[in-house]
């Protein structure tokens, strides 16, 4: 099933590929790839029993003998609350593509080898597997942002490579260096989980430094973020769904995963954990309220709302863990509706600066009300997912360093000054004379779906909860002791 | 017949909540827009006056029960909030005390609310007027039946603010809605002293419940302060000096409405309170002392402020003041059940003389008496009188005008110094010309603006970000040496060299 899974968008890439190059059919395809993916990670969602094993539907294959890796996949529920996050996103991303200018079909097949890619990643149960996939996200995205984005894409796609690429390195040193010291000679997750454990604490660090680094960049952390505004204001609009709602999350789920392997690591290195996180969140707010183009705001308080998701995970306990995981899904949920909604608007005007943009509400009120309602959902509203997620959040990180966490309040604070900022200039009268096209239908369905998304979440997150819940609770167990 | 009767007793906390739904159901009325022209009068009148009724009817239940089954004593009903160790409690004292008052009370009240329903006919704020006197109706009843401080304070307040709105019903003139707030801020010097004995009532005694607080073992320091805050509290509701100025503007109200707040009811809550606290008076002579004191010199000031007036409210008030304070004497004397006769019986025949107030000049004819030829004499005296002794003028000078005068100085620091220290939305300086969105003002929005600037020359120039930044220059840099380097592996000579240094190495 998973295998399934992991594979059907490359075959739904392949039919893209040999199918007529009309931009309707081509759409239509990729559509349907992208609700049969949905569909599937569906039935795993009703398979999964939150209170059962750890991994479940695992399967794997011996992949390379000699080496000890295995193709080996497995769910549990941090990773399907990531697999349902990715299908959503991507259709959502097929959604609002239609009638994007040139390269339909190379664009659509990159598209759906992404969601594989992202999907395998999610799922690999094995570390030779997992950094296969995790490089493999690599190759459609520059290719997508190399061809398709902005004024200035071929510097963004090459900074976004290099960058990742340059972290993943320090990541395969870190994995070579955890299978040459773990006994066994295993790639497997859970072989390497128990080898880790036992490792000594200076190259359990060591280890830990060159994993994080990989992780990091990737979902970022301050200072190693340099890839992620260029990226993101250059890409286009759907592939900055997908990059700022699952590839940021990738680098969450590393560390997460990591942490069952390296415990005693991250506990020596949980107060370096929490200036990171915190200098991300003040950071990112920061320079977001000092910007007046929209996507690049939008970028920085990706930056900043990541930052939550480190404060989560930094402070190892059930309620960090519950709100980093909740956030991840919350952020990706937020940060998607922004990019989207952001990315038409530049798609219909070409222009970015917030000063040109007053009188929205009058001009569009549909996108003034999503962008308004994304801005909101980021800050953490009550009602919407994020808060659910910050006050997990906070309460773990007060249950741990006490008033340090109060910094969480201050980014949130910044946030709301540049969000309010938008959201009024958006209510000023219109200037006269201008005209600018409302959502198109299929964009309205695309938006209202992850602003339902993000309300459900916000006033019943019960069932993501519990879906998360076990698995989180055997992470935290690990840190009990301390 | 008797056994029912007994069950009658359980049923007391109708009797303020009857009101107070009509009241309820008057303004949803008026929501929804049901209560145009004459026809709409009816049903509000009909309303008020069952809920009346069904008080004054349930209370005469209770009444007679009391023949059978003796005084029904403290009754808990409900726990209203509870945090910690205290508790908040729907409890109900029907003694000896509450109920004769209270039944007196609900009779008077019934009566009014008749009167009213045609002395109102075709006002403006017929309806309003309406759920005010429920309002009322309903924290009056609370007052005198409540149980515990915490019940009798909502009665004490509502009470309050319904006699806010009625003296403000003509809002229209400023002099209504001045003398409505002088009336309010003056009682809320009353309310603060309640508020100060409940809140030490809960702190030493450990409940806000009454029995609980007259078993109460305290030392009789704590005990005087204690009770001194209540005693303020009523001299404050019953007008005794150095309160009583605001009664005389609060007659500005409709009639019915200074009938039953300051002729019959509310002005006896006062010495209702201190009736109440009897128990705890007697251990006290010295505040004993000082109640005879105030209640006489009140009626001293009462007596000769009434002998010169010359309209009718005012003719009325003044005499009400003066037999207020002379049943604060009693109190202060220890004669308690002769208070409380006085109370009953001064409320009935008040209460018709303000009723028939409007009508006064109609029934008299001949003049008025003039005041008697010793005080015409007195210049001083006469003079003193007729301008209420300047207490009005006096707590103007004393209190309203220092108050506004630091008013306006706090509002000038706030507005010259905190506001600019602070900032204001709206005021904000745009942070770079070529941004003129983002704005900051006071000190906060410039450490931001400070902070984020320094970040972004950090983000600019450290990180690779394609503008020129160190770290790029820096790889260029690198890179073009790279190329050298590659370009001299190239030429031969260069390159036997590497294969050479390669097979050194190796062997």
């Amino acid at each position: 099933m998973l295998k399934l899974l992991v594979f059907l968008p490359v075959v739904g890439a392949a039919l893209l590929a040999v199918a007529p190059a009309r931009a309707q059919l081509q759409w239509r395809l990729a559509l349907l790839a992208a609700l049969l993916a949905l569909l599937l990670v569906g039935g795993l969602l009703l398979r999964f029993d939150p209170a059962g094993a750890a991994v479940q539907m695992y399967e794997s294959q011996a992949w390379n003998v000699r080496l000890g890796s295995y193709f080996a996949l497995g769910v549990d529920g941090i990773s399907l609350a990531m697999l349902t996050l990715s299908a959503v996103l991507t259709l959502v991303a097929v959604i609002v593509s239609r009638g994007i200018p040139g390269g339909g079909k190379l664009y659509y097949c990159l598209l759906l080898l992404l969601e594989s890619a992202m999907f395998g990643v999610f799922t690999a149960r094995d570390w030779s597997l997992f950094y296969v996939f995790w490089e493999a996200t690599l190759i459609p995205l520059f290719f997508m942002i190399d061809r398709l984005g902005g004024d200035n894409r071929q510097r963004a796609a090459l900074n976004f490579f290099l960058y990742t690429l340059g972290g993943s390195v320090f990541m395969l040193v870190a994995l070579l260096f955890l299978y040459d010291a773990a006994p066994g000679h295993s790639f497997a997750m859970h072989d390497m989980a128990q080898g880790g454990r036992s490792l000594p604490l200076p190259l359990q660090l060591l280890i830990f430094a060159g994993l994080f680094i990989g992780f990091a960049v990737k979902m970022p952390v301050v200072p190693l973020h340099g890839w992620l505004p260029l990226a993101h204001v250059e890409a286009p609009s759907p592939v900055s769904i997908l990059l700022s709602g699952v590839l940021l999350k990738m680098g969450a789920y590393g560390l997460l995963r990591a942490a069952k392997t390296l415990p005693a690591a991250f506990q020596a290195m949980q107060s370096w954990l929490l200036l990171l996180a915190l200098g991300s969140l003040l950071y990112g707010a920061l320079l977001a309220w000092r910007q007046q183009d929209l996507k690049g705001m939008v970028a920085y308080s990706s930056i900043s709302h990541m930052g939550v998701v480190l404060l989560g995970i930094a402070a190892l306990n059930p309620a960090g863990f519950n709100g980093a995981v909740l956030q991840m899904v919350a952020h990706g949920l937020a940060a998607a509706l922004l990019f989207l909604i952001v990315g038409l608007l530049y798609r219909r005007t070409h222009r970015r600066d917030l000063a040109d943009y007053g009188g929205l509400y009058g001009l569009a009120p549909r996108f003034a009300f999503f962008i308004a309602f994304g801005l909101l959902a980021a800050i953490g509203l009550p009602g919407s997912a994020g808060f659910v997620a910050e006050l997990h959040v906070l309460y773990g990180a007060y249950g741990r360093w006490g008033f340090a966490a109060l910094a969480l309040g201050i980014a949130m604070l910044v946030a709301a000054a540049y969000g309010l900022r938008v959201i009024g200039r958006f209510c000023q009268p219109a200037p006269a004379g201008a005209t600018l096209a409302d959502l198109t239908r299929s964009e309205t369905v695309a938006a209202s779906l992850l602003a339902l998304a993000i309300v459900v979440l916000g006033v019943w997150p019960t069932p993501l909860l519990t879906l998360v819940g076990g698995s989180t609770a055997r992470l935290a167990a690990l840190f009990a002791g301390s | 017949m008797s056994e029912l009767l007994g069950k009658v007793a359980d049923l007391v906390w109708l009797v303020p909540l009857l009101p107070l739904l009509a009241a309820m159901a008057v303004g949803l009325r008026v929501l929804l827009g049901r209560c145009a022209g004459d026809a709409g009068e009816v049903p509000t009148a009909r309303l008020s006056e069952l809920a009346a009724l069904g008080s004054l009817g349930l209370l005469l239940l209770i009444d007679l029960a009391v023949y059978w089954h003796g005084w029904p004593g403290q009754r808990v009903f409900a726990t209203w909030f509870a945090a910690a160790h205290w508790r908040g409690q729907m409890s109900f004292l029907l003694d000896a005390l509450s109920l004769p008052v209270a039944t007196l009370s609900a009779l008077i009240g019934w009566l009014v609310v008749r009167f009213s329903a045609a002395y109102l006919h075709r006002e403006a704020g017929f309806h309003r007027y309406f759920i005010v006197l429920g309002l009322f109706l309903s924290g009056l009843q609370a007052l005198l039946l409540a149980g515990n401080g915490l019940l009798l304070f909502l009665g004490w307040e509502m009470c309050g603010v319904a006699s806010f709105l009625l003296i403000g019903y003509a809002w229209q003139r400023p002099l209504a809605t001045g003398n409505a707030l002088f009336a309010f801020v003056s009682n809320r010097v009353g309310d603060a002293g309640l508020l100060f004995s409940l809140g030490l009532a809960a702190y030493w005694a450990g409940s806000f419940e009454w029995p609980a607080l007259f078993d109460a073992q305290l030392s009789l320091v704590d005990l005087r302060v204690l009770v001194l805050g209540f005693a303020v509290a009523a001299l404050a509701k019953s007008a005794q000096l150095p309160f009583t100025p605001w009664i005389a503007r609060a007659l500005e109200g409709p009639t019915p409405s200074s009938a039953i707040f300051y002729g019959a009811l509310l002005v006896h809550a006062g010495v209702f309170l201190m009736l109440r606290l009897s128990p705890l008076l007697a251990q006290l002579p010295d505040v004993q002392v000082a109640l005879v004191v105030i209640g006489a010199l009140t009626a001293l000031y009462a007596w000769l402020c009434g002998l010169v007036q010359s309209d009718i409210k005012s003719a009325l008030i003044f005499p009400t003041v003066f037999q207020v304070g002379l049943m604060f004497v009693a109190i202060g004397l220890g004669w308690t059940t002769l208070a409380t006769w006085h109370l009953c019986l001064h409320a009935a025949w008040r209460a018709w003389q303000f009723l028939l107030a409007p009508s006064w000049l109609q029934l008299t004819r001949g003049r008025p008496a003039p005041p008697p030829r010793w005080l015409v004499r007195s210049q001083t005296l006469y003079t003193a009188a007729l301008q209420r002794f300047w207490l009005d003028r006096l707590g103007i000078i004393l209190l309203a005008a220092p108050t506004a005068a630091i008013a306006r100085d706090v509002r000038a620091l706030e507005e010259n110094f905190i506001d600019r220290v602070i900032g204001e939305p709206g005021r904000g300086r745009a942070v770079a010309s070529d941004r003129p969105l983002i704005q900051a003002d006071g000190l906060p929005g410039r450490l931001l603006a400070l902070l984020a600037d320094f970040l972004q020359r950090i983000e600019n120039r450290l990180l690779l970000r394609g503008r020129g930044g160190a770290a790029e220059r820096l790889l260029r840099e690198a890179g073009r040496w790279l190329v050298t380097l590659e370009g001299l592996l190239e030429q031969p000579r260069y390159l036997m060299m590497a294969v050479m240094a390669t097979f050194v190495v190796i062997l």
